[in-house]
């Protein structure tokens, strides 16, 4: 499908052929007057079976929302959507408040632009920053449809009710639909303030309305970022130094050059790019690139000498009181091995670049695009947003927008740089490698804490639940160790450690009972406990159960998991993010890690870096404690409890303490 | 360079491609069928799985001249709709995540309830064992599996 008029211009004839009222907004963009091309093909998200909005959209009472004449709501989504829900979420937060049934309610996605806040999209935030203002955007111009109601009635407002997307008069027998109140509702009085719906009240928030996204996504329709396509794009691969920090010192494109569709070899700042007519030449092409790389010096760098060094500088504590108990806990560089590698595409022309980038930070990606550019001011780059195929943390990063960028302007087209799956294994932006050392003395047991050491030289950045995945793996792991020295049982020391937070005790409490904590298990299996507040907001406690076999393998059957994270708009989502915490966190605690030799990441795929499996996946149940409290996150808090859960069950049923993730079957054998 | 003609979901397609090039870049770059999803490059992780003759087949490691004369099925072709029991069921049990991988799982689970109507817990780990899903949708993989059996598909 493809439009003549770009929705900016048609936004614009729209307002002035139906006389109606636009709010200065410039919704699908933040230049007003800038010429974005006609000819681009536009990205559909409308699952099937959803009303088909009639243009012009008449109203837009607001930043986030419009509605129109057939009473569709079309909620902008500004936060990247990862498979978390957010989308989902905050359409249904405005769907809500201006009563409208779900079927009625269409989502697009805002490009770059300020106007909507900082839209990084990471620490699980969405939520709880835009519980107020989303809800607050629905309820507003739901008083707005029903003072225009009113005011054709003749009836006061306050007598006036809404429901599925209907004024109700007074008389409880009339009522006009809000497609046809739209013109009258735009030329209201915005109120400064209205009220929002009481909890009780509630019919969307806290149902499962499943993603929004879902029926585009089941019939191969969704557009990520791989599946852009514009008139004439080629397709790119780079090549890039395996050692970080390193440079291009030469190359020889000859054999390159070779490769049928290849169309034109360019350097850019990461390396030398190879464009082709389609993504396998390019990939061909770049792995047909004889290239000489200057290394620098982290070429001799090793995983090994790193930690050897950390581990040489640790405090010597000397002999140690029958009542000081230490430990040291490794945990290794992690990839995010998202299920879509890293992907841009780009187009410069006319004196500004478009971009098409799955990425967690548009704004981020709009000024780094302007820096790795030359003559394109930040005003002229325009970052659209497809769906994500996995972030976690790893799209938070705009190295490959900028790359995009880069040969688009080199080649003067349109161009999709796609990374394979060993680019983005090998050039990721790792989970830091980690070395906790804890000391503490049993006299006085409170919440352990730890001295904290790293590595260098190796790109680091977030990974899902950041740096509280490294804590929660420390300190959980070390109060297992506690109770093990005070002969205490482990859920019981916990209720003593937690004894004054109410919330965390909720969530440790219930998933004890729902995971028969203290009942007997099979003598090669145990249960071992979590519990961590992650961000300090959303307190999630886990049971673990593991069996290991004779070989050392082992194997995760069930993980019970509560959470309270306030009110849980969509609770089904609530689980599922959950679920998927978990089964990401169990994945570095048993089976993948990044490890460095030679300057270079030495795993490259799935073989190497081998990902959680349905043969692996444990039965996990869910918990949520029921609450109305303000919202907190739920996209990353599934994944720092998991680790020690595991580590901590493995030593309940073998006796042993693997201090070191991810544990392996030779761990036990030892 | 060759041309082939391809069976793809019931329709002919002429396509200008060298041999050994692999289906799934057939498919995405030359047809605009993007449904079907890069992710490995190696078969190892099944999100571009297609059916060749009912057989789940990992697209990125077949060359487009071993699918000549054969029928191809992709995401695009299950149903028109959405409507095929399969698709009905990963909506109903909210499987989808981030969905990028879900083309591949529910291709690969087509063709396991093709096989066997009414897979067991086992024949699933096996069907599917090898189709990666880092958002961790497994178990309502599973559940929607038995959903769509339960359903006839």
């Amino acid at each position: 499908m493809s439009t003549k008029l770009n929705r900016r211009d048609f936004l614009r004839l729209a307002g002035i052929a139906s006389g109606s009222l636009v709010l200065a907004v410039y919704l699908d963009g933040c230049i007003p007057g800038s010429n974005t091309p006609t000819e681009i093909v536009v990205v559909p998200t409308i699952p099937e079976g959803s009303p088909t909005p009639t243009p012009p959209f008449d109203w837009t009472p607001d930043l986030y929302l419009k509605l129109d004449r057939n009473g569709v709501l079309t909620v902008t989504a500004f936060r990247s959507e990862m498979g978390q829900g957010i989308r989902t979420a905050l359409a249904m937060l405005v769907a809500e408040e201006l009563d409208v049934e779900w079927s009625a309610v269409r989502i697009e996605q805002a490009q770059a632009d300020r106007q909507y806040g900082n839209q990084l999209t990471g620490g699980s935030v969405s939520i709880s920053n835009y519980y107020g203002k989303m809800r607050q955007a629905g309820a507003t111009a739901r008083q707005m449809l029903i003072n225009a109601a009113a005011g054709i009635w003749d009836v006061e407002a306050g007598l006036c009710k809404t429901e599925k997307g209907f004024v109700i008069h007074p008389d409880g027998q009339q009522k006009i639909s809000y497609g046809a109140l739209v013109e009258a509702a735009s030329s209201e009085e915005k109120p400064q303030k209205v009220d929002v719906k009481d909890g009780s009240k509630f019919k969307i928030i806290g149902t499962g309305v499943g993603h929004w996204d879902a029926p585009l996504i089941v019939n191969g329709k969704a557009v990520f970022g791989l599946d852009v396509r514009l008139p004439g794009m080629l397709f790119a691969a780079v090549a890039r130094c395996p050692v970080f920090g390193g440079k291009l010192d030469s190359f020889d494109d000859g054999d390159a050059k070779a490769v049928p569709g290849v169309k034109q070899i360019v350097t850019i700042q990461r390396g030398v790019a190879v464009v082709a007519e389609n993504s396998w030449a390019a990939i061909r092409g770049r792995n047909a690139l004889k290239v000489v790389w200057n290394e620098g010096s982290n070429a001799a760098l090793s995983s090994e000498e790193i930690i050897e060094s950390i581990l040489k500088s640790l405090p010597n504590p000397g002999p140690l009181d029958a009542n000081i108990i230490e430990a040291v806990y490794q945990i290794p560089y992690e990839a995010h091995a998202t299920m879509e590698p890293m992907n841009c595409t780009a187009y410069v022309h006319d004196g500004m670049c478009e971009v098409w980038a799955p990425t967690q930070s548009p704004q981020d990606v709009q000024t780094a695009v302007m820096m790795a550019l030359t003559g394109i001011s930040q005003d002229k780059v325009i970052v659209n947003v497809p769906l994500i195929g996995g972030g976690f943390g790893r799209r938070l990063q705009t190295d490959y927008a900028q790359e995009a960028a880069q040969v688009s302007q080199a080649i003067n087209a349109p161009v999709q740089v796609l990374w394979t799956r060993e680019d983005d294994i090998q050039h990721d932006f790792y989970h830091p490698m980690s070395i906790q050392y804890f000391h503490e003395s049993l006299d006085n047991i409170r919440i352990p804490s730890a001295r904290m050491y790293g590595g260098q030289a190796v790109p680091t950045g977030a990974w899902r639940s950041v740096d509280q995945f490294t804590r929660a793996y420390g300190e959980q792991f070390f109060i297992d160790e506690m109770a093990a020295a005070l002969k205490r049982d482990p859920l019981d020391l916990r209720l003593e450690l937690y004894q004054d937070r109410e919330r965390a005790l909720g969530v440790i409490k219930l998933a004890a009972e729902k995971a028969n904590w203290g009942q007997p298990l099979p003598s090669s299996a145990g249960r071992g406990m979590a519990y961590f507040a992650t961000f300090g907001v959303t307190h999630v406690a886990q049971v673990a159960e593991v069996s290991v076999g004779q070989d050392g393998k082992i194997r995760v059957d069930r993980v019970v998991c509560a959470v309270d994270c306030g009110q849980a708009v969509n609770p089904d989502n609530v689980a599922a993010q959950m679920e998927g915490g978990i089964v990401f966190g169990l994945t570095a605690t048993l089976k993948a890690e990044a490890t460095l030799k030679d300057g270079r990441i030495q795993q490259s795929n799935f073989h190497d870096y081998p990902i959680l499996r349905m043969d692996e996946m444990p039965e996990i149940e869910v918990y949520i404690v029921q609450s109305d409290s303000q919202p907190s996150g739920i996209g990353e808090m599934g994944v720092p409890p998991i680790a020690p859960a595991v580590t901590n069950a493995v030593f309940a049923a073998t006796g042993k303490r693997i201090r070191h993730i991810p544990i392996k079957p030779q761990d036990l054998l030892a | 360079m060759g041309a082939y003609d391809l069976h793809i979901n019931e329709q002919t397609y002429s396509v200008e491609a060298d041999a050994e090039m692999p289906l799934l870049w057939v498919l995405r770059d030359l047809l605009g069928l993007t449904g079907t999803k890069f992710s490995c490059g190696m078969g190892l992780c099944g999100s571009c799985t297609v059916l060749v003759d009912d057989e789940p087949t990992r697209s990125c490691v077949t060359p487009v001249s071993a699918a000549i004369g054969k029928a191809i099925t992709t995401i695009e072709g299950i149903s028109q709709d959405g409507s095929h029991p399969v698709q009905i069921a990963w909506l109903e049990g909210h499987v989808s995540q981030c969905g990028y991988c879900q083309p591949g799982q529910i291709m690969n689970a087509v063709a396991l309830l093709k096989k066997i109507p009414d897979p067991s817990i086992t024949d699933i780990d096996q069907a599917m064992g090898d189709v990666l899903c880092r958002c961790g949708t497994y178990q309502r993989i599973r559940d929607a599996i038995h959903t769509a059996a339960g359903a006839g598909a």
